[in-house]
């Protein structure tokens, strides 16, 4: 048997094996033997029997075992000692042609029609044969298919449905045609044992009528018992001729004469047209096993119909009108003079074509197990048969895969999944298989493609891949080995080399003119190793970002994120590494220690140091980095190619982003230890970095500050102070000499600024065109901000020691910052000696006159201002402001006397006149709040009146609001509540207090008509 | 949930008639897929198609018989009109023996007695103007005597060819609803509807 197929043929159907039926069975070859009709039932698993009908009447036995190996009969030189086809037995059935065999498995017997009539004999042909008499001229039969989802779908499954079905069974055989003819052997059965056994139903087209026939078993009767114990029972339906082919599915018996279909329930015994045949068109009607449908044969046309008659899908359009047609699911397969084709049943396309050898050309016939079972396809022609195999979808998606058929054979593979031949995971796993192949052939793109199409893969089975075994993950991937279509993986590397010298050898074998099946593109355009390593290495990184995402076990994950970086160094991706290193991450740090070290990944090595928690090893990186930046072991080899004046900005960006990096580590860190190791080389880099570490509230236990300060390079005044500031201020210490502390260094920093403002000035006085005024308003500001800070801390703290900070600013012109303190130590005389006559700050020195709240102090001021030491000229402008602002502390005649007489009028005057003015403003200010007080005295009064004046009218009724006695004629007291009470209640209660509890001492009431107001 | 959804999806059987070449293959392919072919191979026996069409928020799930136009392959027809919801009868409006043809069709239908049929009547090729035998005017007077609807497709130029199948599927639907009804025992909203709709069309 030859197999004509194009490239796009896949192969479904494999011959394995051919007999010829007479030589089997020992006939002489002077009788030549036809076959004319066949029959195949799958006995067991290894066992299936053929049945042969021949033109004189024979019917041969023979038992195939498809599990042996293949042979045929032309193979002589290596014919195996057993074949798989045996003859096991023959019978005589009539001496006219058998033109049809249906196995009944349910009775364990065979039904043969030859010479228009019925032939019962039992599976292994052990038993005489039996005509059934009751039927004559029968031309065509078709056992009952039952629909697998009706309520009958399993007559002989439990008794229940059992006995439904018996009742059904009965029910249609009742129901028309003036009773049942039963023969004689069914009396002998009794109807109550009819419930239990196993029976079927035929139908046989006699005449014109047709004959439903139940044949039943009783339970009772060993199946391979004499016909005898069967019961036969049948029932007819008229109205029918010229029947040819015919399929009873469900209720429907649908029958095919040269005019068209007629379908007939079996309930109504009823026959409707489904469609007319026209000329020259051979009824032909197969059934549908899996759906329960039925095809029509129509020209080369099939027409696929429910057991309702309605179309199901589109036709199955043949090549030519088929002599015979059978079904083996998920294709439907005709044949014609030796020549066979395979449909899919679904969809209709054309799938495989075989044609058998010219010399056995004749009629066709395709049988095969109609119990829609089994895998084997018989294909008789005249005088040989032919045995073949449908492959399992995975044979034939394998075959693919040999061919390197990749895209078909995946299109297969979900052609199969969506039509419910072939599980999900199957798929999953045909898409591993096949993107372990690409992976093979060099087609890294396309095999992570695949990868990622699978569901069942574990990303672990690519680990040797990457990292050569044994590794830390050997025993971790599953031992899958597919199909066993490709190597055992080897390392990216020599996955490339090995497919490298594959194309070579393939290039070499084509020059030599021996064509395989080697990729062409790569045979005509011979890639490079480094850009393959480049592609197997992006593809496979991008195959584990999308396995990160994905639920891993531990071990798994680890490997993943340790190849990802793994993979990261091979192709220097650094940014991508570090991101990697940084994120959260299953990093095997010792996994990748020395491999980083060893290139000079150091960041990366630290970022996986830190992210592992192993900060000490991190830190010891960074410090490491930070020193060696100048080395340029930092830089990134592709940006290393940069300007040279970009490096030295770089370098510093450099040691900035390992300081910061270290910092951001240790503000995290609670050991106090490894901080203050590196607090110094962070705070040389970026003091703002260290004081970040010290003052940073994520550590869960804080750092003790003596440590802390001790350490503190006393050159780094900033640290030092922003830290206390932060002790201070954020922490709410209360330590004194931590206060002590940060008022000193702030003192410090005061004094220090105010030297360098000072040297400034005059600096800027020699040569003050080259200094931009920024500048120095730059400096000026700084100043002013240390001090104004030192100030308000020297106000707000009480828990400094000023005598300390005043050693230090003592002999320095931070004037108010000593005021400050000597106001701390309670030394009015200098405080005001600063404000008034140092700082000259008059204001000041007034509140701070108020603050004392002693008259004498404001004397003190006056004096101070009208004998100022040191030399210095009485301060008259302040004395008269001060006379003028708090003069009713103060003698204007003290001033008066101080005024020297040598002074000139005119300067005199103005003092004297402001002095003057003074007192006048102070008189009538004076007048103008007493002529106030007047009238609110006045408003008081008649208010005081009105209130007094009020009427109340008492009644019977009235009580005292305190004791509740009846006020009756009593002397009575109202108070300004309008509460009342009787006289004796006011002498106990008094004026002030009123019977409802008012306390108009305490508490004094204003109503609303009173002029005075607060 | 997708239940719900699931629920509203009403299938309707539509069967394609006419005439060898008409187009009927070509409106399929238009509607299912969105695509035409020049030299559209002639149909055997029958094809197969399903499209789903929204209708207001209603889904019309069409299992689409395309049949052979050819004469022989004529008997099988009745198989795939017979309980159809709907049939597409189509002629070519410039082969006059086309639309003689598709009357037989309206004819054979109407003696089947399939009433609850949605019928239309497509008049196929309609953007071959200058070859035109059959007048719009002439096919919408027999479409409005024998109660199809009708318009002229062109399932080269895609005009009207999904209409056909929208005014089916809302047709479909109303027949449906007013079966619904019918069975509840409420009777002949239907036409109060008409009316409204028509008052309004008359004030535009």
């Amino acid at each position: 048997m030859e197999t004509h197929r194009s490239e796009k043929d896949r192969v479904v159907l494999v011959p394995f094996t051919d007999f010829d039926p007479a030589k089997l069975a020992g006939y002489s070859p002077a009788v030549p033997l036809t076959i004319r009709s066949l029959a195949v039932f799958t006995a067991s698993e290894v066992e299936t029997l053929i049945y042969v009908g021949t033109g004189g009447g024979k019917l041969i036995l023979l038992s195939l075992n498809p599990t042996l190996p293949s042979t045929s009969s032309d193979d002589s030189s290596n014919a195996p000692p057993i074949a798989p086809v045996q003859f096991l037995r023959s019978a005589t059935v009539s001496n006219r042609v058998i033109e049809s065999i249906n196995v009944l498995p349910e009775i364990r017997r065979v039904i043969v029609l030859s010479d228009g009539f019925l032939f019962l004999v039992d599976t292994l042909l052990l038993q005489s044969i039996r005509k059934l008499g009751f039927a004559k001229d029968v031309t065509a039969i078709s056992k009952r298919v039952l629909q697998p989802d009706s309520s009958i779908s399993d007559p002989f499954g439990d008794g229940a449905v059992r006995a439904e079905f018996s009742r059904y069974g009965q029910t249609f055989l009742q129901k028309f045609g003036g009773g049942i003819r039963v023969n004689g052997t069914a009396s002998r059965v009794s109807e109550l044992q009819r419930g239990a056994g196993t029976g079927c139903f035929l139908a046989a087209a006699t005449g014109k009528k047709l004959l439903l026939i139940e044949l039943f078993l009783p339970s009772n009767v060993d199946l391979d018992a004499e016909h005898g114990s069967i019961s036969i029972r049948w029932k007819e339906i008229q109205g029918i001729e010229g029947v040819k082919t015919m399929v009873w599915v469900g209720d429907s018996i649908i029958v095919g004469t040269s005019e068209g279909y007629i379908l007939f329930s079996d309930v109504t015994g009823k026959g409707s047209l489904i469609f007319s045949l026209p000329e020259s068109s051979p009824p032909l009607v197969r059934p549908l096993l899996r759906s329960s449908d039925v095809l029509l044969l129509f020209d080369k046309v099939g027409v696929v119909s429910n057991a309702l008659g309605h179309p199901v899908g589109g036709s199955l359009i043949f090549q030519y009108v088929p002599e015979s047609i059978a079904e083996l699911h998920p294709y439907v397969i005709v044949a014609r003079d030796g020549r066979l084709d395979l449909y899919r049943k679904k969809t209709g396309v054309y799938v495989q074509s075989l044609s058998l050898k010219k010399s056995s050309v004749g009629p066709c016939i395709v049988a095969n197990d109609d119990q829609g079972t089994g895998d084997i396809l018989v294909i008789g022609t005249t005088y040989k048969a032919f045995c073949c195999r449908k492959v399992s979808p995975e044979e034939q998606i394998k075959d693919l895969l040999r061919k390197k058929h990749f895209k078909e054979a995946v299109y297969l593979a979900e052609e199969f999944e969506s039509e419910g031949e072939m599980t999900k995971e199957m798929l999953s796993f045909v898409h591993a298989q096949v993107g372990f192949l690409l992976l093979f052939e060099l087609h890294f793109e396309e095999a992570v493609d695949h990868f990622l199409l699978s569901e069942s893969m574990d990303p672990s089975e690519i680990f040797s891949f990457i990292m050569r075994d044994p590794n830390r993950w050997s025993q971790l991937a599953p031992r899958k080995r597919y199909w066993g279509l490709h190597p055992p993986p080897v390392p990216l590397e020599q996955v490339v080399d090995d497919g490298l010298q594959a194309i070579q050898r393939a290039m070499f074998l084509r020059k030599a003119g021996i064509v395989n099946a080697t990729d062409e593109d790569f045979i005509l355009n011979p890639p490079s190793r480094a850009d393959l390593l480049k592609s197997a290495i992006e593809n496979i990184i991008r195959y584990l970002l999308v396995c990160r995402e994905k639920e891993l076990l531990p071990p798994v994950k680890e490997g993943v994120d340790t190849l990802l970086i793994y993979l990261y160094r091979a192709l220097n991706r650094v940014p991508d590494m570090e991101r990697l290193a940084s994120s959260e991450n299953s990093c095997v740090v010792e996994e990748l220690e020395t491999l980083l070290d060893g290139s000079g990944h150091l960041r990366t090595l630290a970022f996986l140091y830190a992210s592992k928690g192993m900060h000490s090893k991190a830190l010891t990186i960074w410090r490491i980095l930070a020193k060696n930046y100048s080395t340029g072991l930092w830089e990134d080899p592709i940006a290393s190619v940069d300007y040279d004046s970009n490096s030295t900005s770089d370098l510093l960006s450099g040691q900035r982003v390992a300081a910061a990096e270290a910092s951001k580590l240790l503000q995290e860190s609670s050991d106090q230890v490894l901080v203050l190791e590196h607090l110094g080389w962070i705070a040389d880099i970026n003091q703002e970095c260290a004081i970040l570490v010290l003052t940073s509230e994520k550590r869960s236990k804080q750092l003790s500050p003596e440590e802390v300060i001790a350490s503190i390079d006393p050159k780094k005044v900033e640290i030092h102070q922003r830290y206390l500031q932060w002790l201070i201020e954020d922490q709410g210490s209360e330590e004194m000499h931590l206060h002590t502390l940060y008022a000193l260094s702030l003192a410090r920093s005061a004094i220090e600024l105010v030297e360098r403002d000072s040297k400034l000035d005059n600096h800027l006085a020699e040569r003050s065109n080259e200094m931009s005024a920024s500048d120095v308003a730059n400096k000026g500001a700084l100043t002013y901000h240390v001090r104004e800070k030192l100030q308000l801390f020297l106000q707000a703290s009480d828990l400094y020691d000023p005598e300390v900070v005043l050693k230090v600013v003592e002999g320095s012109e931070l004037w108010l910052e000593k005021a400050i303190l000597y106001r701390k130590m309670g030394l009015e005389e200098l405080v005001l000696e600063i404000l008034a006559l140092k700082l000259e700050d008059c204001e000041a020195a007034e509140q701070y006159c108020a603050e004392i709240g002693r008259q004498d102090a404001y004397m003190q001021l006056l004096d101070m201002y009208l004998n100022p030491k040191d030399g210095k000229n009485p301060m008259f402008k302040a004395a008269v402001r001060l006379l003028h602002n708090h003069g009713e502390f103060l003698d204007p005649l003290l001033l008066l006397e101080k005024l020297s007489h040598e002074m000139p009028l005119q300067v005199a005057s103005g003092i004297v006149l402001r002095m003057l003015r003074a007192r006048f403003h102070h008189h009538l200010q004076g007048q103008v709040v007493h002529n106030i007080s007047r009238a609110i005295s006045l408003d008081t009064q008649l208010a005081r009146l009105e209130e007094r004046s009020r009427n109340v009218q008492i009644n019977d009724e009235s009580v005292c609001d305190s004791c509740h006695s009846r006020l009756g004629t009593k002397l009575f007291a109202m108070y300004p509540d309008d509460s009342i009470v009787c006289y004796k209640c006011y002498r106990r209660l008094g004026e002030s207090t009123s019977a409802r509890g008012h306390n108009f001492k305490e508490n004094p009431i204003f109503k609303p008509g009173w002029l005075v107001t607060r | 949930m997708a239940s719900g959804i699931e629920n509203k999806v009403k299938n309707a059987k539509l069967v394609l008639l006419g005439d060898v070449g008409t187009g009927k293959s070509s409106i399929v392919l238009r509607f299912v897929k969105g695509q035409f072919v020049e030299f559209q191979e002639s149909t055997i026996g029958a094809a197969f198609f399903s499209q789903t069409l929204a209708v207001n928020d209603e889904t019309v799930k069409f299992e689409i018989w395309d049949t052979a136009g050819q004469e022989r392959y004529h008997s099988l027809a009745p198989m795939y009109y017979r309980g159809a919801a709907a049939a597409i009868i189509v002629y070519d409006v410039t082969n006059a023996a086309t639309f003689t043809r598709a009357k037989k069709w309206v004819q054979e239908l109407q003696a089947q007695g399939t009433i609850n049929t949605v019928m239309a009547l497509a008049g196929n090729k309609s953007d071959l103007v200058e070859a035109r035998q059959v007048t719009a005017e002439e096919a919408q007077a027999y479409a409005q005597e024998n109660g199809l609807f009708f318009m002229e497709t062109s399932a080269k130029t895609a005009i009207n060819v999904n209409d056909v199948f929208y005014e089916i599927a809302k047709r479909f639907l109303q027949a449906q609803a007013q079966q619904q009804q019918n069975t509840n025992g409420m009777i002949l909203t239907d036409r109060a509807a008409n009316r409204t709709t028509s008052s309004s069309s008359c004030c535009s």
